[in-house]
């Protein structure tokens, strides 16, 4: 027992700011959507309006998922519920991962497993941990839920459907440690599997039965194949049944079982699946830092890619059924227009630059994660390979920059390209490409000084570049995106990029807080230039 | 006792490598205290030195990864920090700990660090040096960056440094982690360099390795250089041990023996140590002992090690007393006055 609280403190002696962050992240993002969300659709008349909107249009549902009846609480549980369950996914499997996995591939899993804690010991205390993370979790989303809704038994069903839905991740990320050999192939598989669930449970809610009131959705049976789609089915603040949570700890304890028997019958830092061999020799692409660059970096820029094409696919989707359903709703049409500062377009405009600035964020996130490899190169040692060479600090950190530049492109028209081709698919006019393309092109300023301002802190506080960085992004969508439903006073979200960010409506688009910003960025990148130049490379 | 010192003159060139002075801080840490390096062109030159002597920080300095805060550095005559990406096109460089890119096979890493250093422009000249390398080192380069143990992470560095021609290079501890077998197979790559005409500096704690490569040597410690010169030179300021037979001898005939310290009994053989340069002076009174089973034994790169970093030992030694007896260290600080 007392190993296996050494093991314990361990982790949470390793995590504990980590986990402060993803835990109190979400247990805010539960308060502070569902007090917006009272603002925003106060009375119950405009939520019926909207489920109908919904449940007519199977992609909110997709989204979202499935509406049970106009009550307030019901509605907020509708509208967040799938996301906090994804953000819960991704926090257990990157624990899984961070603890099992990765131990073994840097060899650290050797020297605990050398001790009398053994093989099995790490795995026994990261499961253990896991479980008592997502209590925390639970409880914390049950009390920010109990906060804003004033209904602590149904907040409580919420917040033991994250727990559930965090746990039975948990025993999907250490499952997927047993299959990959590296950390970063574990990491990916898992998150894919997340990924999955909320799709299948996507699917299962847009192909539910609406019922005869059209408030209430009952979904076809995709949404059981997904931890997500059970913990939907609580019905929380309505039925407040917590018969299918047990779903959640039987797929836990069914993952949890294989892993053991897995790991007693194969050696430590092996795998399931053998990594692969690669080339003897390099293709003509890698000769340069711009290519390593490249090579390092283009598989997270398509999975960035793809993401901003699924927002993209949704804009296009659904601008037209919006204009349809909303075009006769003069509330709604005020509330629709009210997602934007300055609508004055079409409300298929509006929705297109709506859905684009999480195309900017998306393209922001792919630029800092460049800028983040680069930092990762010198914490590891390979940057020094590369500059004892002819290269110079100025050249390596500009491929870097050029890469950057190319990934916030690609994410962009990847959005563009997927938003505007399926508007016409849907029979919107073709006029839909130039907007998608506008919308996309108005975001690329706020990405640049994402990519240019981490780059200038990589240069003056290299230690700070992976922290700084994902705080940045996470500030600025919050204020800029989020900050205007919650109310936040003006000067709070002016702060954030995004803000500033050109809304391309109508003919007379200001694109003065694009050009602002596209000065800083260029202003930044050269400060950057000049104190990389001028630092000396670190070490670990 | 080597060849390749008499065969190289001392004043043949002007320095490839000279620092003067050389300072390195790190907040209040002195990592480098007024380093004095000097490396001829075409030498093998060792730079010997404790963990945490400074060796890794002096390379980095000379590479221009990390700059000076004093004294002077200069590489072929230029500033390593400003002159790095000119300088870089001559020197191969290898670091003690290799990390590689964890998607990348070893093949596709030693083809990067080729083309990065323009070695790889002569295609064929470079695939052959390179087919060649990875035979002699027994190195399999389709395997992905963290399947490789330390060794093989070192051999993608030793080949990519040897791939391409280079006028210096600095290498850093590079055969840590390498078999015995792959130890000789750098040694023969470092000797093949080096009649090429190509400058060494040398990192190691391998004695043999520095006994059997290297022209001259430097020894630092603390941040300092504490000693610099050819084997032979170094040699000479350490004592040769001596040891033969007691037989019948008595004490009085051992004190006829001019110029010996340390004179002890052990197994029936005598020993005591002379000052090199008065070796000579000591054989006509054992000749006349008639002395029997005589061996005569030079210093060896590890006494001259021990020599330098001795009282460091002591030091250390005594801080374990003080912690345990301050009677003891008493004592011993007494021992060491005498």
């Amino acid at each position: 027992m007392s190993r296996l609280g050494v093991l314990l403190r361990h982790r949470v002696r390793r995590d504990r700011l980590q986990l402060i962050i993803w835990i109190l992240g979400i247990g805010l993002l539960a308060l502070f959507s569902t007090s917006s969300i009272q603002d925003t659709f106060g009375d119950s008349a405009s939520r019926a309006t909207v489920l109908r909107l919904a449940v007519a249009n199977p992609s909110i549902l997709l989204l979202r998922g499935t509406p049970d009846g106009a009550g307030l609480n019901a509605f907020v549980f509708f509208e967040i519920f799938t996301f906090l369950a994804l953000l819960a996914g991704l926090m257990n499997t990157f624990l899984a991962v961070r603890h099992t996995r990765a131990e073994e591939e840097f060899g650290r899993a050797e020297l605990v497993g050398s001790t009398p804690a053994a093989r099995t010991s790490p795995t026994v205390a990261t499961v253990v941990y896991g479980v008592l993370v997502n209590l925390v979790l639970g409880l914390v989303v049950a009390l920010g839920f109990t906060v804003g809704t004033k209904d602590a038994a149904g907040s409580f069903v919420v917040g033991l459907a994250t727990a559930g839905a965090g746990i039975a991740f948990l025993g999907v990320g250490l499952l997927s440690a047993q299959f990959m050999r590296t950390s970063r192939g574990a990491n990916g598989l898992a998150a894919a599997v997340v990924t999955a669930a909320y799709v299948f449970r996507g699917i299962g809610d847009a192909l539910g039965t609406p019922w005869s009131d059209r408030l209430h959705v009952t979904p076809a049976w995709w949404s059981w194949l997904s931890p997500i789609g059970w913990g939907q089915r609580t019905q929380a603040y309505g039925a407040n049944t917590l018969l299918p949570l047990l779903l959640d700890g039987a797929l836990a304890a069914a993952s949890i079982a294989i892993v053991f028997v897995l790991q007693a019958h194969r050696d430590s830092g092996a795998s399931l699946l053998p990594g692969r061999a690669g080339r003897a020799t390099a293709r003509r692409t890698l000769s340069g830092s711009l290519g390593l660059a490249w090579r390092l970096q283009w598989p997270t820029i398509v999975g960035w890619c793809v993401g901003g094409a699924l927002f993209g696919l949704l804009a296009g989707v659904l601008s037209k059924a919006i204009s349809e359903a909303v075009g006769v709703d003069a509330a709604l049409q005020r509330t629709v227009a009210n997602l934007l500062p300055g609508g004055h377009g079409t409300l298929a405009q509006i929705f297109i630059s709506a859905i684009f600035v999480m195309v900017g964020v998306i393209a922001a996130a792919c630029a800092i994660q460049v800028v983040m490899r680069m930092r990762q190169e010198e914490v590891t040692g390979t940057a020094e390979l590369i500059l004892a060479t002819p290269v110079s600090r100025l050249r390596w950190l500009l491929d870097y920059f050029a890469v950057g530049v190319v990934a916030i492109v690609l994410v962009l028209a990847s959005g563009a390209v997927a938003s505007g081709f399926s508007s016409v698919a849907t029979g919107e006019s073709a006029a839909r490409i130039g907007d998608s393309f506008e919308a996309a092109a108005a975001q690329l300023p706020a990405a640049l000084v994402y990519l240019a301002v981490l780059a200038l802190v990589f240069g003056i506080l290299p230690a700070w570049t992976i922290g700084l960085g994902w705080a940045f992004l996470g500030i600025g969508t919050f204020f800029g995106v989020f900050g205007g439903l919650i109310g936040l006073p003006e000067w709070v979200r002016n702060i954030s990029p995004f803000t500033h960010s050109p809304v391309p409506i109508g003919t007379s688009t200001d694109w003065s807080g694009g050009v602002w910003m596209l000065g800083i960025a260029i202003v930044a990148g050269i400060l950057a230039s000049v104190a990389v130049r001028r630092r000396e490379l670190g070490t670990a | 006792m080597n060849s390749l010192i008499d065969a190289k003159p001392a004043h043949d060139a002007s320095a490839v490598i000279d620092t003067r002075g050389l300072e390195k801080r790190f907040g209040r840490v002195r990592a480098l205290d007024g380093l004095d390096l000097s490396v001829s062109a075409g030498e093998v030159h060792g730079f010997l030195g404790p963990n945490g002597a400074g060796k890794s920080t002096t390379i980095r300095v000379l590479l221009g990864l990390a700059r000076a805060s004093g004294g002077s550095a200069t590489v072929f005559g230029r500033n390593p920090w400003d002159d790095a990406v000119e300088l870089h096109k001559r020197i191969a460089y290898v670091p003690g700990d290799v990390n590689l890119w964890p998607n990348l096979s070893g093949g596709e890493a030693i083809d990067l660090i080729s083309r990065l250093r323009g070695g790889a422009d002569d295609k064929s000249a470079y695939a052959k040096r390179k087919a060649r390398l990875i035979e002699v080192f027994q190195f399999d380069p389709s395997k992905r960056g963290r399947a490789y143990s330390k060794g093989n992470r070192q051999k993608v560095a030793l080949i990519a440094a040897f791939a391409s021609p280079a006028e210096l290079f600095i290498l850093d501890e590079p055969t840590s982690g390498l078999d015995p077998l792959m130890e000789a197979v750098f040694n023969r790559e470092i000797r093949r360099a080096s009649a090429d005409g190509a400058t060494v500096l040398l990192s190691s704690h391998i004695l043999s390795e520095v006994e059997q490569l290297c022209d001259r040597v430097s020894i630092i410690r603390a941040g300092r250089t504490v000693d610099s010169g050819t084997l032979a030179e170094l040699r000479h300021l350490t004592r040769t041990e001596i040891s033969f037979a007691q037989d019948t001898l008595t004490d009085a005939d051992l004190a006829r023996i001019p110029g010996s310290h340390d004179l002890s009994l052990a197994g029936g053989r005598i020993r005591f140590t002379v000052d090199s340069h008065q070796v000579a002076a000591v054989l006509p009174a054992l000749a006349e002992l008639d002395v029997q089973g005589l061996t005569v034994a030079p210093p060896s790169l590890e006494d001259l090690f021990l020599r330098h970093y001795g009282d460091k030992l002591d030091d250390a030694v005594a801080g374990e007393a003080e912690a345990r007896t301050p009677r003891r260290r008493a004592a011993r600080a007494a021992a060491q006055q005498r």
